[in-house]
């Protein structure tokens, strides 16, 4: 009878203490996690937007289910961040972060989050392809060259380039359509 | 010998080329030397801790249902490392994200704890859980500088052939992977082989 209960109470005790320490690590590093993800955002912000000082993650507005960063310098609107995705990609949905200027061209992009084939769909990371989307407008073709737009597939990987384009099409559409003819947020600003 | 459990885990059983345990983050991670550095230095982490664990209570556990206990000391280990991975090295995490949840079901890890942790004292299981951990870090740290020397050119991200040589990119695809590892593992039963002789 002794033996029985020992089958219940010992993996009892030991998932109690288990979860003791578990809770214990997750809120002592809750805080230094969200930091880091800050972090990350803001260094991806500041490389996308435009020339700013304010601090756009701090001034984002909610418009249809998306948040818009919003960049200023000296007070006077200059450009929009917004987060896009393509579940077009090779592996697993792709993350990118488009900064905008005011004019309604883009400014800069940049990877969050992607899954693609190291050394193949993985150069969506490289400087020079993030670079070829800057000035692009909503007038512009923004697709690879094979599917007759004017961005540079590599060679082996068109998915990859396919799918970031997608992703920042759908940006500049929504920020040209909808925030910059909004203006509650593009009109005096605050 | 007192060290005898260290030198046999990190050469004589080691887990990647001996007991060809744990191949599916050997394979799925290796795709640069630092990849298979940092997988593998969690995983001796995480090997050590639950070695150390699982035999301080070997013998208050019931062996009827030792398996879901030590399933669930190795999840909490690595629960704990994935937190504090994202936490203080958020880069790397990034990259090995995905794979650290896989450590739990790393055979090599509850491998040890059911034919080593579970029969021997603290101290030897401890060293057990080092040198395998080692073993298995040598390992992925071999086939990572491999496949990436050959598949992107490069070791520890530093360009080692020049803009001219163009990488033979199958290596750091997955069937470079098992090429890999099929080859290194034919290198060493050769020249084991041999000696014997």
């Amino acid at each position: 009878m002794k033996n029985n209960l020992n089958l219940i109470y010992i993996p009892a005790i030991v998932s109690a203490i288990a979860a003791f320490l578990l809770a214990f690590t997750f809120s002592s590093t809750k805080e230094k996690i969200e930091e880091a993800y800050r972090q990350e955002m803001l260094k991806a912000l500041n490389i996308v937007l435009p020339k700013h000082n304010n601090k756009p993650d701090q001034e984002k507005v909610e418009l249809e289910g998306k948040e818009v960063y919003i960049a200023k310098e000296d007070g006077s609107l200059v450009g929009f961040a917004i987060k896009s995705k393509s579940s077009k990609g090779y592996s697993g949905d792709i993350d990118i972060l488009v900064g905008i200027d005011k004019s309604g061209k883009v400014s800069g992009v940049e990877i969050l989050k992607h899954a693609e084939t190291p050394g193949l769909g993985s150069k969506i990371e490289t400087d020079s392809f993030k670079n070829s989307f800057k000035g692009l407008g909503k007038s512009d073709k923004i697709m690879v060259k094979k599917d007759g737009g004017i961005i540079d597939q590599f060679s082996g990987a068109t998915i990859s380039p396919r799918a970031v384009c997608e992703a920042v099409t759908e940006a500049v559409r929504f920020i040209n359509d909808k925030v910059i003819t909004n203006s509650k947020i593009s009109g005096g600003g605050k | 010998m007192r060290f005898s459990p260290f030198i046999d885990g990190l050469w004589k059983n080691n887990g990647v080329f001996k007991q060809v345990l744990g191949t599916c983050p050997t394979l799925a991670v290796t795709t640069s030397v630092k990849n298979g550095l940092g997988m593998g230095l969690a995983t001796t982490f995480v090997l050590i801790c639950s070695n150390a664990v699982i035999s301080m209570i070997k013998n208050i556990v019931p062996s009827k249902v030792r398996i879901p206990v030590f399933i669930v000391i190795i999840a909490s280990f690595v629960t704990i490392v994935d937190l504090i991975m994202n936490a203080y090295l958020h880069d790397l995490h990034k990259v090995l994200g995905l794979f650290i949840p896989l450590i739990v079901v790393n055979c090599i890890i509850l491998g040890r704890a059911e034919s080593f942790a579970s029969k021997n004292s603290v101290f030897s299981s401890i060293l057990d859980g080092f040198g395998i951990g080692l073993g298995f870090t040598l390992a992925l740290t071999i086939l990572g500088s491999l496949r990436e020397i050959l598949g992107n050119g490069s070791i520890i991200g530093i360009n080692i052939f020049g803009g001219s040589y163009s990488p033979a990119i199958v290596m750091i695809l997955p069937p470079g992977a098992f090429i890999g590892l099929g080859f290194i593992m034919f290198m060493i039963a050769y020249f084991e082989k041999r000696k014997k002789n």
